[in-house]
């Protein structure tokens, strides 16, 4: 296997990389802002969704102040990833691998359950959800396989896979559809960026493509039911459609300016499954309507773009492929989540960025974010005067 | 910066693709969430309504039936029903919900399957009625209490018909039932719905518009569970309104008692009673036997009964009253007598000879009963010498006396209102037949002759009238000319109790003939009964009246069971003046129809429908004797 040799000038020794004042003034201000945004969009969402929920009993003023917490715990791990040289990241991807392997195969030994799927654990009371950091771990650990290896290689594409292979299989066990395929987008959308070669991508897909009878038949039915029923979702109205029906009367009733916060009726009647979470874009569409929606998509552009654009000035291959593996991944859960909700894409239980409530979502967002930061503040070689 | 080409691993054209990608998916989702927010955001407001409100009609109670004193004829039970709400039946339960609900409401799992099928296309947030017969209060109470392996089944307490007198009272008030499907796409815009009742027939159908009750409706909040949370709105339903009718069950219940007595000896196998208020078209009582149980369509009539119902020679099902057409015999002279009167080809005194019971003309036979004498108008009639009225319809050509002919005759027939239906108030009616040389060259392309004018004469031949065509036609003579619609309606009244609309008589024509001339029927109708033709003894009443015999067919023949094979059918019409046999003044007609007669063929051969007319009156008018009372 070839090994790219790095120019020993930008990759001096992580650990004598230290942060200084200088570097915070080199910090990405358009996507620390949108992120601050989106954060605040999420805590008030959090509160209109919370309030209108039938089955939440408990005190709102709680639930919000549990919303600000984790805000101030995904701003401070921000803020530490940030201050690390994102190399550092790279220098640990096996053991992120490792500790991603280990989580998630925590969660199927002894994980609990919602709704059929064993997904999360309890700590001290706050449910973790191993595979939101599964994913900013395995864009890391991805990174770091692309940035070592030559990218006209189909035996790096192949490793790749193999990499990617044992946490999709233990989140598709969990069974977690969803988030098994945001892995596959993110590996495709890291590639792509990386500079794989297109044949070799295509030839991967057109493989993929003839399994995908064969995955078909591993699914359980409800899943399939579930992947299926977008496309005519009144076929089956009182059943898989219904979901669906339910999304669209939410999002279409919201029409150009929404209901008003809290003043939704899909979600306090139940007619609106999970609000909180897979289909809180369409508590959101029904409340703040067209206009809130607009908001929330300029606000994922820009951070999206922000992100990019970081990919484009960081200082190395890793840190390039890392930004560009966070926006695969941001943008595929907001496309598939949005989508589900306006019956565009299947429903699958993807959380949508900073708006869907959880910790763990929104702790994990914020970690890679933070690498994003770092990235953007050792952009620069220039000799230090 | 770094050199350009130190930086191999960025690849800034895939970046810009990235991120036109990411432009153009926000871009196809902006433009989707306007389509569905901003373009169709009203007609999803209205779904995110009706998700949240349920409005449900609320079916209003039938209005019930009285006879003219206030006698409950028609009435509402308590029951219940069974209806599906398709919006709440899952497509993938639709089978299971069905094939459940079959062994409840004992009706097929495919016809209720359809049934809901059906009503989600048409409308899934309008119940559709799945059970055709009430169910009883056990299977209700299952349906409510498990109700979650009956989703968006709905129990309903349904009025349930009921007829308190059931056959007596069935060939006039008929029976409700479900709707169907051209009942309600005939009726849809009347505020109809799938679950509601409607009347079949009878009266039921005929007013139905005062019958049935206005729709309320209710609103109601309910979650996605279906839990009902709260009503926001009830618009009560009105009641039907309540029909009072002309009939006056006493006599209605005199007659039939009397005629089913005669079917119950075998001197007839089937009876019609007609009684009337000469003076205004009320029908005091209508009896058609044998008739059918109309409760038995309220609890779902079995096939084998309805078999049983349409293989019946005796057609139970028919209200013969009207629907069905007989000769009218000798009854039908008064029509001969009043068009040789108004024509002038005979007055009070015209006087035949009759001396042989046969008059033989072109080689045919025409007989009379017995040979009479000399006999004038009053004698002719009373006496019912066909001889006679052969001479008043179609002439003599021996002795030159000039008939009405049957042009005339059938003029005047209509006029008193044969061969068209009398316009009462129930669906069925038959137009019967008054024939003339047009209608038979029309018919059979042949000409008319005389033997058809004779025939016609005394009532046989082509001539077939309704029973209550030949009241109508005795009660316009009765009162002195007027030719009034018969009716069952008297009043409708409100649920309150306040009349809201009172029948008021409708008079179809004014017979267009001389006051003496009536007069004269009249005194000749009370000489039939005082010169004992229709033999009424220990008479405590004037009554006044025609027999008539009518003959279908050879009598005299024995059956395997020693019975006469075929005879004749019994009529007799009266009218009770009030004072004195002439005076327009009756304020009761009858006809009795004995539909063969013959069964129990006497050797005295009394027309039995005389005898039943006398009991059935002096009983009605307080005046008979204990022994000859009716039960």
């Amino acid at each position: 296997m070839s090994v790219r040799p790095i120019a020993m000038p930008q990759a001096a020794s992580p650990l004598h990389d230290r942060p200084s004042a200088r570097r915070l003034l080199e910090v990405d201000w358009i996507l620390m802002v949108a992120t601050l945004l989106l954060i605040g969009y999420g805590l008030v969402m959090g509160y209109s969704i919370t309030l209108e929920d039938r089955n939440f009993t408990g005190d709102i003023g709680q639930q919000v102040l549990r919303g600000v917490l984790y805000a101030v715990v995904g701003l401070s791990v921000m803020t530490i990833v940030a201050l690390v040289d994102h190399s550092w990241l790279g220098t640990f991807a096996p053991l992120f691998y490792l500790a991603t392997l280990g989580l998630l195969a925590v969660v199927l030994l002894g994980g609990q359950s919602t709704l059929g799927a064993t997904r999360w654990y309890s700590i001290a009371g706050f449910k973790f959800q191993p595979s939101e950091f599964a994913k900013v771990f395995i864009v890391i650990v991805l990174a770091k396989w692309f940035a070592d290896r030559d990218m006209r290689s189909p035996l790096t594409l192949i490793g790749g896979l193999v990499l990617l292979a044992a946490p999709v299989g233990l989140v598709f066990k969990q069974p977690d559809l969803g988030t098994s395929l945001v892995f596959l987008g993110m590996f495709f959308g890291m590639a792509f960026l990386a500079g794989a070669r297109l044949w070799q991508l295509t030839a991967f897909v057109a493989a993929g493509a003839t399994m995908v009878p064969t995955a078909l038949g591993m699914l359980k039915e409800y899943q399939k039911a579930r992947l299926t029923a977008f496309i005519d979702p009144y076929s089956d109205p009182q059943g898989a459609g219904w979901n669906i029906i339910q999304s669209l009367i939410a999002v279409g009733s919201g029409a150009l300016t929404g209901k008003g916060l809290t003043a939704g009726t899909q979600s306090p009647l139940g007619y609106l499954p999970i609000a909180e979470s897979d289909f809180v874009f369409a508590g959101l569409a029904e409340d703040l309507g067209f206009i809130g929606a607009a908001i929330l998509f300029t606000l994922y552009i820009v951070l999206l773009l922000s992100a990019l654009r970081i990919a484009h000035r960081s200082r190395d291959a890793f840190g390039t492929y890392l930004a560009g593996g966070i926006v695969a991944m941001l943008a595929f859960q907001i496309f598939v989540n949005v989508g589900m909700a306006i019956s565009l894409m299947p429903v699958t239980g993807i959380p949508l960025p900073f708006i869907s409530q959880g910790g763990s979502s929104l702790i994990s967002i914020c970690f890679a974010l933070g690498a994003l930061q770092s990235i953007s503040m050792r952009r620069e070689q220039k000799p230090i005067a | 910066m770094t050199d350009r080409s130190d930086r191999v691993f960025v690849h800034p054209r895939r970046l810009a693709a990235v991120a036109l990608a990411i432009i153009g998916v926000f871009v196809v989702l902006s433009v989707r969430l306007w389509d569905l927010q901003v373009v169709n955001g009203a007609h999803y407001r209205e779904l995110a309504e009706q998700n949240r409100v349920v409005r449900v009609p609320v079916l209003g109670t039938r209005g019930v039936i009285y006879d003219r004193d206030g006698r409950l004829l028609a009435r509402n039970d308590p029951g219940f029903a069974v209806n599906v709400l398709p919006i709440d039946v899952p497509a993938s339960r639709q089978d299971e919900v069905a094939s459940r609900l079959a062994v409840l409401v004992e009706r097929g799992s495919d016809e209720i399957a359809k049934a809901i099928s059906d009503q989600r296309v048409r409308n899934p947030y309008e119940p559709v009625k799945v059970s055709v017969r009430p169910v009883a209060r056990d299977i209700a109470l299952l349906l409510v209490e498990r109700a979650e392996l009956y989703p968006g089944v709905q129990v309903t307490a349904e009025a349930l018909r009921s007829y308190v007198d059931g056959p007596l009272y069935a060939p006039l008030l008929g029976y409700v039932g479900p709707i169907n499907e051209e009942e309600l796409a005939a009726r849809k815009e009347a505020g109809y719905l799938l679950q509601d009742t409607i009347g079949k027939t009878g009266l039921e159908w005929q007013y139905e518009r005062y019958l049935r009750g206005t729709l309320g409706w209710r609103e109601f909040e309910r979650d996605a569970s279906l839990r009902e949370l709260r009503t926001l709105a009830l618009v009560p339903p009105k009641p039907g309104n309540d029909l009072v009718l002309t009939i006056d069950d006493r006599l209605q219940k005199l007659i039939s008692a009397e005629l089913e007595k005669g079917v119950k000896e075998d001197k007839f196998t089937q009876a019609v009673g007609i009684a009337m208020n000469p003076q205004n078209g009320e029908i005091l009582a209508m009896v058609s036997i044998p008739a059918y149980d109309n409760n038995a369509f309220i609890q779902g009539v079995s096939t084998a009964q309805m078999k049983e119902w349409n293989g019946d020679y005796r057609r139970p099902l028919v209200n013969k009253a009207i629907g069905d057409i007989y000769p009218p015999g000798s009854t039908f002279k008064m029509v001969t007598g009043l068009s040789a009167l108004s024509t002038g080809a005979a007055t009070r005194n015209t006087v035949v000879n009759v001396t042989s019971n046969v008059l033989v003309v072109d080689g045919w036979r025409f007989y009379d009963w017995r040979v009479h004498g000399a006999l004038d108008f009053v004698n002719g009639f009373a006496h019912s010498s066909d001889i006679y009225f052969y001479t008043l319809g179609g002439g003599n050509p021996y002795t030159g006396q000039r008939g009405a002919g049957p042009d005339a005759m059938a003029k005047y027939g209509r006029m008193l209102g044969f061969g068209a239906p009398t316009g009462i108030d129930l669906p069925g009616e038959a137009a019967g037949i008054m024939p003339d040389p047009l209608w038979k060259l029309a018919e059979f392309d042949e000409p008319w002759t005389l033997g058809n004018t004779y025939h016609a004469a005394i009532g046989q031949g082509f001539v077939a009238v309704t029973p209550l065509q030949l009241l109508n036609a005795y009660a316009s003579v009765a009162n002195g000319g007027t030719v009034f619609t018969p009716h069952l309606l008297k009043e409708v009244k409100g649920s309150d109790g306040n009349t809201v609309y009172t029948q008021a008589p409708h008079v179809t024509r004014k017979l267009d003939m001389k006051q003496e001339d009536l007069r004269l029927i009249r005194e000749a109708a009370r000489r039939v009964v005082t010169i004992g033709h229709a033999y009424m003894p220990d008479a405590k009443l004037p009554i006044a009246g025609k027999t008539g015999t009518a003959e279908f067919g050879e009598s005299g023949g024995l059956d395997a069971a020693g019975r006469h094979k075929l005879g004749f059918h019994n009529w007799f019409v009266s009218f009770l003046p009030n004072a004195d046999n002439s005076d327009p003044t009756a304020e009761i007609a009858m006809v009795l129809f004995t539909f063969d007669s013959s069964r129990s063929l006497c050797d005295v051969c009394f027309n039995p429908a005389v005898a039943l007319t006398q009991r059935i009156l002096e009983a009605y008018k307080g005046v008979s004797d204990k022994k000859a009372g009716a039960p």
